[in-house]
């Protein structure tokens, strides 16, 4: 009886505390064993409360905190395919972590993947903006664990983005809290498809604050560079844990709060182009997969602009293919860069040859991103892809996924394995990832595998259940869907076959690509100097003239004060005796005055 | 010193692929190493791509009413769409390319100004 009621007690807490509590446990760990229990058994107790809810789409509790009505736990459809995306990764991260033994990274990693979990299953706007805070703080010491200048001066630069975007989410909620009278999610707005989504204003001000916030952390346009910088800069391990939290909640927020906002459906179409050019020119490869989920985001923000039940459900499905797909393509990189202690694709090439199963992975990490049929991709993407086709006036924004596609295809497709595992031989040689790593890697290829072959399960947990199953019988393997992707994939290939034959595939060269992040990182500090050149010039003739007053006035008192000086002189007794009485004169007028 | 390679006994196999290399890699993509191989797999993909149109036009009972509905549609805008994102490389690289430690100096060159 005890146990069934420490059960009925486990599954009424929202599961990101496990990993909370996980961290604890990992950052006090002495040995190996302890360490491996943690990092593997905090995400499967998650899992475990996450799967039998007492209720779902309802509150769980609700606790009364210095006025304020909070909800910890709720969950419903939408929370728990997101929240089943972050155990997964938090899991499979765990694995791809015990070869290093590093607290630090560690415990941030699991806090990072709690507070994230914490956030998507928080039923008040206070909580959500509490565990997004922590996810901050824990996200910003993975950066800062390489221990490296670089990633220092990035984590600095990643810190203060995130801390702008979590002030205008603070403020956005707020505000929109005191407008509306309550902080709890499921009385901010009605039901639409029996799900609480779309549920907040984006024209209030607390609104566009909220989407303001959201909007950095999901990487939109313009203020995307925080996740460029930042990514290629950590540990092997640090951009596998850093992956699949802040973008994919943020996606999470979008569809929660902003589901059916038109604008996003633009928002998110110039998301999935613009990082496509610049992961062309980019040597890092691990920029690249940064580039990369740049663009996977756009389609997700996408389809949650587009707000029909097919887009929302698509949207979900990739947010959580995306998470395993791209922490397998990061996890291949992180081998090569604990291998080499670089993923610059100039310096690489041929690494097929002593690191297979690595490539093999990596295989099947780029067919999974490039949606081909039967893996993980293809059941997300296709789903979004024909809720564009098929939505009113979006043929402009469906043939800008449509090239999107293709270009997901060119940089994460072919040019992450085919320019480190393949193309020249760079005669490195460099020893097969650690067996962790390549277990990682293994679970994360046979999820890709099992999500693309067997849909059902995974269509079974979408925010929409039924629909979901309808698309999965009627469209997902239909004929013409199967034959228009695999024509679009094939003579992509072949372009990228006959582009390297005639040899006008652009090289990779070193060098850095300049993004908008020039403006803050070049620009703003070039103008600062431009404007202060007057204070500076002001400063230095100052700095000159308090110099020459402090030496002019040393070499009086050295004439004064020397062993040859004025006031080392003999002076008669009668000289001594005046000044002695003029002191005494002086004393006895200030006396008298006072 | 003229050093000879040692010949094989016959109960010794050949080694395949290169000293050190792994076998897996031996098995899975040593093929891909001669040209020949590459022209060979350009040509099937050319191939398979006609192929598929073929299929749409057997399969697809769909009627053409837009440039979007004419068989090897998707198939034409993967290639130019693809030739596309990869030649913008050339010159957006000489446009937006700088030095490794461009952020990291105050010119962008080093050796300039430190």
């Amino acid at each position: 009886m005890t146990v069934d009621r420490l059960l009925d007690f486990a599954v009424t807490i929202n599961p990101g505390f496990y990993l909370i509590i996980a961290a604890l446990l990992v950052a006090v760990a002495k040995d190996a064993f302890t360490r491996a229990v943690a990092l593997i058994g905090g995400p499967g107790l998650a899992l475990f409360a996450m799967l039998y809810p007492p209720v779902s789409g309802a509150d769980v509790s609700r606790e009364l905190f210095v006025g304020f009505e909070l909800s910890l736990y709720r969950p419903d459809s939408l929370s728990l395919i997101f929240g089943l995306g972050f155990v997964l990764a938090a899991a499979l991260g765990g694995v791809y972590s015990l070869h290093r033994r590093d607290r630090l990274q560690d415990a941030a990693g699991l806090v990072y993947a709690g507070a994230a979990l914490g956030a998507i299953f928080a039923g008040d706007l206070i909580t959500l903006v509490m565990f997004a805070e922590l996810a901050t703080l824990a996200s910003a010491l993975l950066v800062f664990a390489a221990r490296t200048g670089p990633a220092y001066r990035a984590g600095m630069r990643f810190l203060t983005i995130q801390i702008i975007a979590g002030l205008l989410l603070t403020a956005g909620v707020a505000l929109y809290g005191v407008e509306k009278g309550t902080f709890l999610i499921a009385e901010l707005g009605g039901l639409w498809n029996g799900l609480v989504i779309g549920i907040i204003d984006p024209g209030s001000t607390g609104g566009m604050l909220i989407l303001a916030g959201v909007g950095i952390k999901a990487a939109f346009p313009l203020v995307h560079n925080w996740l460029t910088d930042a990514y290629p800069n950590t540990t092997e391990t640090g951009a596998v844990v850093l992956s699949p939290y802040t973008t994919t909640m943020a996606v999470y927020l979008l569809a929660r709060f902003f589901a059916g906002y038109e604008p996003l459906i633009w928002i998110g179409a110039a998301m999935t182009i613009y990082p496509v050019f610049f992961a062309v020119m980019e040597n890092d490869l691990r920029k690249v997969l940064a580039y990369s989920t740049n663009n996977q985001i756009g389609f997700m923000v996408c389809a949650v602009g587009i707000g029909s039940t097919l887009s929302i459900n698509g949207a979900a499905a990739h947010a959580v293919a995306h998470i395993v797909f791209k922490g397998l393509l990061f996890m291949t990189m992180g081998a090569i860069q604990l291998r080499l202690g670089t993923t610059k694709a100039s310096e690489l090439g041929g690494l097929h040859r002593t690191m297979p199963w690595t490539a093999l992975a990596c295989l099947v990490g780029a067919a999974s991103i490039s949606a081909l049929p039967f893996f993980a991709g293809y059941t997300s993407k296709t789903m979004i892809m024909t809720a564009a086709e098929s939505g009113p006036g979006l043929f402009v924004v469906w043939l800008m996924l449509l090239f999107a596609s293709a270009g997901v295809l060119e940089h994460s497709g072919i040019k992450v394995p085919f320019m480190a595992f393949f193309s020249h031989d760079s005669g490195k040689r460099p020893e097969e990832a650690p067996f962790n790593m390549l277990l990682a890697m293994g679970l994360s290829s046979g999820l890709c595998l099992i999500i693309g072959l067997y849909p059902g399960w995974f269509y079974e947990l979408l925010p929409f259940r039924d629909q979901a199953q309808e698309f999965l019988v009627q469209d997902l393997f239909s004929i013409s869907h199967i034959l228009q992707q695999l024509q679009l994939l094939t003579f992509a290939v072949l372009a990228f076959m006959v582009l390297w034959w005639f040899r006008v595939y652009p090289p990779e060269r070193p060098g850095v690509i300049i993004d908008v992040e020039w403006v803050w990182r070049k620009a703003g500090p070039m103008v600062g100097r431009a404007l202060t050149r007057p204070l500076r010039a002001g400063g230095r003739i100052v700095s000159a003239l308090t110099s020459s007053a402090i030496a002019g006035i040393q070499s009086a008192s050295r004439q004064v004060f020397a062993a040859e000086g004025v006031v080392s002189r003999k002076f008669p007794l009668s000289a001594t005796a005046i000044l002695a009485l003029c002191i005494l004169g002086v004393v006895m007028l200030i006396s008298l005055f006072q | 010193m003229n050093e000879e390679k040692p010949t094989p006994t016959p109960n010794q196999k050949p080694q395949l692929g290169e000293a050190g290399e792994h076998p897996l890699s031996v098995l899975l993509f040593s093929w891909m190493r001669s040209k020949l191989a590459f022209r060979i797999f350009m040509a099937v993909l050319a191939a398979l791509g006609a192929v598929l149109i073929g299929l749409e036009v057997v399969f697809s009972h769909r009627p053409v009413t837009s440039i979007v509905t004419v068989p090897g549609f998707f198939g034409i805008f993967g290639f130019v769409a693809f030739a596309i994102a990869v030649l913008s490389g050339w010159p957006l690289g000489k446009l937006l390319r700088r030095p490794e430690d461009y952020y990291e100096t105050r010119s962008g060159e080093a050796g300039r100004d430190r």
